[in-house]
């Protein structure tokens, strides 16, 4: 430890206008310190120079997340952890789920916060490209103003942003337009974990009508800032991948890169990785493409049905019959982004007596029997989703069983929960949580907990 | 360096440790570590590295999982701490800690501290983790002596004993 | 005496309920009263004249101790195998990092800028930084001609193997420098007392070491320096010879200011000044029969070994000595040196010599049987060592060793055959190419030679009043199990509990000299010791009339208790006496290099990334045969743990050098594995006892980590058949030889011989 705490003064405001109003009054002179996983380890190896810090640790108006108007604002003192469990980032943003897995171990995780890694601005930070492809957009604060920034153009040169003095991240905006997108991220570093990157890619592809429609590629640690390949996407989009095609991309990515030799790696090392992970990225992207055909082709069956047996096939994605039939009513559906949405505005608009008899066509969790009445396919698929609960032992299935009496007790109906990745215990968790519930709330959790399942079964129905 | 190093002044930090109430007057910035070595004679947390890639200072703070060398002081104001001198109690080892020394999880025992505190948290959040989980569990926890192996084994057979209960 | 069995069985660790619940105390973790912290003033340049200190502004220098050379009682050196180093550079440098001023102060933080604030004015003078540079003599930095040692070692009738051969194969191997990253850091405390002498603690592997060390430096005598060994995290020879130069600085500012003072190294620091695994070239000649049988060979071992000399000498036997590996060479010549550098010494790291020329040898196998056209497993089953057959060094194997039966056991264990097949089939449409590699070889155990008559290691087994005993020996436990592995020892030779007995801390005022904690030798040597010394704590109860013949372990400890009570405490004392027939010639070095040999083969199964050029492992085989498993759970535990460093000086460790200082000394840019990165290791054990060994154990502490990165780079190269014969090998390492054609990575093998 080569600072000496003696010479450093830290604040802690404690509200996002108190500190504004520090950094208006003496701009430059504060250094915003959030979890510190950087900050900390320049001052522990004596090379801080500014001796004047201000926390903005787990300041309630940047450690949010909000979801509004089709966009989600992640407030800049969010940790990655905060990332990893939000739902809607794991479902929606895949690649900023990703990357902050791959961000340090778990300790780091729980401090490191989106803000900090956009600010530290190191071009090897590992969210970087994932904000690039999903085009975000930043809430910039200070005392007097808030703007709006594009991340693309946040960065201006190495470990150089847009930031005026006396301004702070407030949040990164993300909008929820890319679900029909195939997210790809590969992080390529010295080691499995807790490693700084050589090469970081994120990559988005949107296939449409045989072609690639839409396509991101953003690169870390391979030039002074995060960067887009712009010209690679560019021979990429609106064709089709052949092997010809992937070679082009490879070898335009390899070129279009500028990284340098340092401490961990080489320039050309980086350059042809660079070109190895868009070939990947764009080997996948065709075989996604292809199982997207057979999605096309299985709604485009499906289209043309008649209403009742539209309704029919695609009954065992919910349960509910007035469900199946206002789906079929919405036809034509063309793509799977439309049918999840479909699915969510009529689920959300049905009444509750319709919504309990989707909730009755499930199995109680952890029993191999379902109601008679189910159809075969919604057997085979609750079978599928309650895998790992199978396969748990004797006393965890037993607390199951006793817990699902409890709750048909307090809410005469069978317990929901979307069990698919989750382990008995965790359900057995969620279980005696949700009895805490009123019973409004319960209603609407297992609502929610039907609409996952629906989503999952929908893609499952459009593979097949 | 161009600032000038005028003494600042320190500060009165309380923060639970172990499920005492403590209160130091110390820098802000000093690190959380050094707060709990220097000030609070608490050795058992340990420094290995100094920048936050070793896991050797690990301790739980408000439950959560963290490197006490990259907290400074004044942020750990208010909060519980829990060190490895916290879990054992009245003597009687921890299931965690008695699973470490059955499936030889510890050999020079200088990660011990900071790998059975990452171990914990761990299966707070899985009680029954796959050895995929033990592994990202404990990948910012440094052991140059066991190789990981014996330690995956301690937590695994810790979380068949009910340890996280 | 009942037999109940311990030895063999996993009893609980003897240190660890410390170590579990944060309570084991380690250097650091000690403060004494009036401490002062201490820190070293270090060298910026390679090489050159001290001209003058300046104590620059910005710091009350009136509060610092400051001590230079000028401030040795002594002589001013690290006393080792010979007096060249200092303790403090006395006007001049030789390697970056050298130690020329120590500061001390009672507040730790202002420690950093203080040294920071000396500045040195240096007359530089020319360096060199290579092998090359040092065996071209332009420059010549150590003794006349840069080298510390040399050792020839001839057998057989090598000048005329090359003649009839049917091809003759060459090829060099080089190995990097491995840092120890042991995950405490060095730290000593010392305390000086004008009439008691010299005390320090420590993370210490030797504390005798540091004893004769310190006697030199202060001029005093045995009994005026105690050292006493901390609780320590880690060593890996790391902290075999180092720690004498910390507990130095730390007594000198002791002594000079007359209050205790605490020095511990940060990891930069650690990283930048202290040991490394010595950097090595192997240069192999090899004269082969068609039917892959090696008729004799040359080889030529060179290591790095810094700017002094330190334990250089021993490395570059150890490595010659294993040059020559688990093989019969009927004739061979091995040129072995060590060289000078302008770079900080190196030193001690777990195989010593090892790791570094059978890398070497076993690349040169898999190579020499791509020329004569047979398999890995083919030309090593053809030149296994059988008993009856001499080493390099003319020891004739007298153990019923079967290497070909422990091959097949490791073949079957790791599914080879089918795999190679199956990968060989596969690779061509994969995206990502899989590969298997084998190694076979061999550790000696205990000092080599003459080494363990000349250090004469004495234990002593001491009865205490509540009629337990207490081992006392020098022997330091670091992880490795050394405390509970003797205590089992003493236990079983007394049909005791295991509870019954105990083991003093080290510390020279309180236990003999059992020799260094080094060399895979303490269970082998000290335990046998150790089980003797007991045997005379038995045998004096016996005389005294107080124990029966058939006692239970409760009566055992109610005699011994009863005879303390009466006579007072007494102890039993054994001492190393080399066995009859083990006969070693120092001049020629030949004879029996070692008392026992273990033997292993090891096979890695890899994938290799063809996007990222990056190697995972995805299935490691380690079989190995050790006397006897004393404690299966630490034992099944060295062996991991030392694969791991194996897989890391195989493939992650770079130290990256620049003028002969390391850049990249902080764990973010110093790869060693996660949790994430290393495979399942399967570990197998085989017992054919040893004579010389406690309960028929020989060492095992080393053993692992020779084998893992030859056993690697086989398996890479089978992969992707390309050759690559430097480690470590890294994925951009992988790339050049891939796609670039500028710079050959190495020397591929060349063939000669008749067609």
């Amino acid at each position: 430890m080569r600072a000496n705490p003696a010479e450093y003064e830290l604040v802690a405001p404690g509200t996002l206008p108190r500190v504004l109003s520090l950094l208006a009054h003496d701009p430059g002179a504060w250094l915003p310190i959030a979890g510190g996983t950087d900050v900390m380890v320049q001052y522990s190896a004596g090379k801080l120079p500014s001796r004047k810090l201000v926390s903005i640790w787990n300041l309630p108006e940047l450690r949010r997340i909000d979801i509004s108007g089709g966009e989600i604002q992640i407030g800049a003192a969010c940790t990655y952890t905060d990332l990893r469990e939000h739902e809607t980032i794991s479902r929606e943003f895949p690649l900023v789920a990703s990357a902050a897995a791959w961000t340090g171990g778990i300790a780091n995780q729980n401090r490191g916060t989106i803000g900090g890694n956009i600010v530290n601005a190191s071009p090897a930070a590992d969210s970087l490209p994932a904000l690039m492809v999903y085009e975000a957009e930043l809430l910039l604060v200070s005392l007097r103003a808030e703007r709006r920034v594009p991340y693309a153009n946040f960065h201006i040169g190495y470990r150089q942003t847009q930031l005026a003095p006396g301004e702070l991240v407030r949040a990164v905006c993300l909008k929820k337009q890319f679900s029909g997108y195939y997210a790809h991220a590969r992080k390529v570093g010295a080691r499995n974990a807790q490693a700084i990157s050589k090469v970081c890619l994120a990559a988005l592809g949107h296939p449409a009508n045989g072609v690639i429609e839409d396509l991101r590629l953003a690169v870390g640690s391979v030039a002074p800032v995060p960067m887009r390949l712009a010209e690679t996407e560019r021979i990429v989009k609106g064709n089709r991948i052949d092997p010809q095609l992937i070679q082009l991309a490879k070898t335009m990515a390899a070129k279009e890169v500028r990284p340098i030799d340092d401490i961990r790696s080489t320039s050309r090392y980086r350059a042809a990785v660079t070109g190895n992970l868009v070939a990947e990225f764009l080997e996948r992207l065709r075989a996604h493409a292809g199982r997207g055909e057979t999605r096309e082709n299985v709604l485009a069956r499906w289209n043309n049905l008649p209403a009742d047996k539209a309704a029919e096939d695609i009954l065992p994605c919910c349960g509910s019959k007035t469900w199946a039939l206002a789906m079929a009513k919405r036809r034509p559906i063309l793509a799977e982004a439309a049918l999840l949405s479909a699915c969510d505005e009529v689920w959300k608009n049905l009444p509750e007596s319709d919504w309990l008899e989707a909730f009755r066509s499930h199995p109680r969790i952890g029993d191999s029997h379902s109601p008679v009445s189910a159809p075969a396919r919604s057997a085979s698929w609750s079978g599928e989703e309650q895998r790992q609960v199978a396969s748990s032992g004797e006393d965890v299935k037993t607390a199951l069983t006793e817990g699902n009496r409890a709750y048909e007790q307090r809410f005469n109906r069978t317990f929901i929960v979307c069990a698919t990745g989750k382990s008995a215990p965790e359900i057995l968790e969620i279980l005696q949580r949700r009895l805490q519930n009123d019973e409004k709330k319960e209603l609407q959790e297992a609502a929610e907990q039907q609409r996952q399942i629906a989503h999952l079964r929908l893609k499952k129905w459009l593979s097949l | 360096m161009s600032e000038s190093s005028e003494v600042r002044l320190k500060s009165e930090i309380s923060l639970t440790v172990n499920g005492k109430l403590e209160t130091v007057r110390v820098y802000p910035m000093e690190r959380l570590l050094d707060v709990l070595r220097h000030e609070l004679r608490l050795t058992g947390t340990k420094e290995g590295c100094g920048e936050g890639e070793c896991g050797s200072c690990s301790v739980l703070i408000d439950g959560t999982l963290v490197n006490s060398c990259l907290i400074p002081a004044l942020q750990a104001h208010g909060a519980e701490i829990v060190t490895i001198e916290g879990l054992a109690s009245d003597g009687r080892l921890q299931l965690l800690q008695q699973s470490f020394l059955d499936c030889g999880g510890a050999q020079c025992g200088i990660c011990t501290p900071g790998m059975i505190l990452a171990s914990l948290h761990l299966l707070k959040k899985t009680p029954q983790p796959t050895l995929e989980e033990i592994r990202e569990g404990l990948s910012g926890n440094l052991c140059r002596c066991t190789g990981y192996m014996q330690i995956f084994e301690a937590v695994a057979e810790a979380g068949r004993r009910g340890a996280a209960t | 005496m009942k037999n109940i069995p311990i030895v063999g069985t996993s009893v609980p660790r003897m240190e660890g309920r410390g170590k579990v619940t944060g309570h084991a105390r380690y250097v650091d973790d000690m403060v004494l009263p009036g401490m002062l912290y201490g820190a070293t003033v270090r060298s910026r340049i390679p090489r050159g004249i001290v001209k003058k200190f300046l104590f620059g502004p910005g710091v009350n220098w009136n509060e610092f101790v400051v001590v230079s050379a000028k401030d040795i009682p002594g002589k001013n050196c690290i006393a080792l195998i010979e007096d060249d180093q200092p303790c403090l550079a006395d006007g001049v440098v030789n390697h970056p990092e050298e130690p020329l001023l120590l500061l001390a102060h009672p507040d730790r933080h202002l420690l950093p800028k203080a040294v920071d604030a000396v500045s040195v004015e240096y007359e530089p003078l020319p360096a060199i930084f290579s092998l090359e540079e040092s065996e071209a003599r332009q420059q010549i930095i150590w003794g006349a001609d840069n080298t510390f040692k040399s050792y020839l070692i001839e057998k057989g009738d090598v000048d005329s193997v090359w003649q009839n051969a049917d091809h003759i194969v060459e090829a060099e191997y080089t190995t990097g420098a491995q840092e120890q990253l042991y995950i405490e850091n060095n730290g000593m405390i010392a305390a000086f007392d004008p009439e008691q002498g010299l005390t320090v603690w420590g993370s210490l592997q030797c504390p005798y070491y540091i004893h004769k060390a310190l006697m030199k430096l202060f001029a005093l005598s045995a009994d005026r320096v105690r050292v006493v060994q901390m609780e320590t995290g880690g060593a890996f020879g790391g902290k075999e010879e180092y720690p004498s130069i910390i507990a130095a600085h730390a007594s000198l500012l002791a002594a000079k200011s007359g209050k205790p003072v605490k020095i511990i190294y940060d990891r930069m620091e650690d990283m930048a000044a202290t040991t490394k695994r010595h950097p090595s070239r192997t240069r192999h000649r090899t004269a082969v029969a068609k039917d892959g049988r090696i008729l004799g060979g040359e080889i030529d071992f060179t290591i790095d070994g810094g700017a002094y000399k330190t334990l250089s000498p021993v490395v570059l036997s150890r490595g010659a000595i294993h040059a020559g590996g688990p093989y019969y060479w009927p004739s061979i010549r091995i040129r072995a040196k060590a060289v000078a550098t302008n770079a900080p010494p190196h030193g001690a790291f777990r195989g010593f010599g090892a790791p570094q020329s059978l890398f070497a040898l076993e690349r040169h196998m898999d190579h020499i049987a791509q020329v004569v056209g047979l398999s890995p497993v083919e030309i090593r089953r053809r030149n296994f060592l059988q008993p009856g057959h001499t080493t390099t060094t003319g020891q004739t194997i007298d153990e019923p060793i079967d290497l070909g039966n422990l091959l097949d056991r490791a073949l079957e264990l790791s599914s080879y055959h089918a795999k190679k097949e199956n990968f060989s089939r596969e690779n061509a449409q994969a995206a990502h190419k899989k590969g298997i590699g084998i190694a076979s070889f061999l550790h000696g155990a205990g000092f080599t030679g003459s080494g363990e008559r000349f250090l004469g290691s004495v234990v002593g087994v001491e009865a205490v009043r509540d009629g337990t005993l207490r081992i006392l020996v020098s022997s330091t436990e670091f992880g490795q199990g050394t405390n509970t592995v003797l205590c089992q020892i003493v236990a079983e030779a007394l049909g005791l509990r295991y509870e019954d007995v105990s083991i003093a801390q080290p510390d020279t005022h309180e236990v003999p000299n059992s020799g260094p904690t080094v060399a895979s030798r303490t269970v082998m040597v000290v335990g046998k010791l150790v089980q003797s010394a007991a045997v005379g704590i038995r045998n004096t109860l016996a005389a005294s009339g107080m124990l029966s013949d058939d006692y239970s372990p409760e009566e055992f400890r109610a005699a011994c208790g009863a005879y303390v009570r009466k006579h007072g405490k007494f102890r039993s004392v054994a001492q190393y006496e080399q066995p009859d027939g083990i006969f070693w010639d120092d001049e020629k070095y030949r004879g029996s290099a070692y008392a026992a040999f273990a033997w292993a083969v090891y096979i890695a199964e890899v994938t290799v990334d063809l996007a990222t050029y990056s190697v995972a492992i995805d299935d490691f085989v380690a079989l190995q045969e050790i006397g006897k498993v004393l404690h299966p759970v630490f034992a099944k535990g060295q062996i991991i743990g030392g694969v791991a460093q194996g897989i890391g000086f195989a493939l992650y460790e770079k130290v990256v050098w620049d003028q002969g200082r390391m850049q990249n000394g902080q764990m973010t840019n110093y790869i060693m594995p996660t949790s994430a990165d290393l495979p399942p290791i399967r570990v197998y054990f085989e017992e054919l006892g040893n004579v010389y060994g406690a309960y028929g154990a020989k060492g095992i502490g080393e053993l692992p980590m020779d084998g893992p990165a030859p056993a690697i780079i086989n398996a890479v190269e089978d992969a992707l058949h390309v050759s690559f014969n430097s480690i470590p090998l890294l994925p951009e390492d992988i790339f050049a030889a891939l796609y670039e054609n500028s710079a050959p990575l190495t020397i591929a093998p060349t063939a000669r011989g008749r067609a």
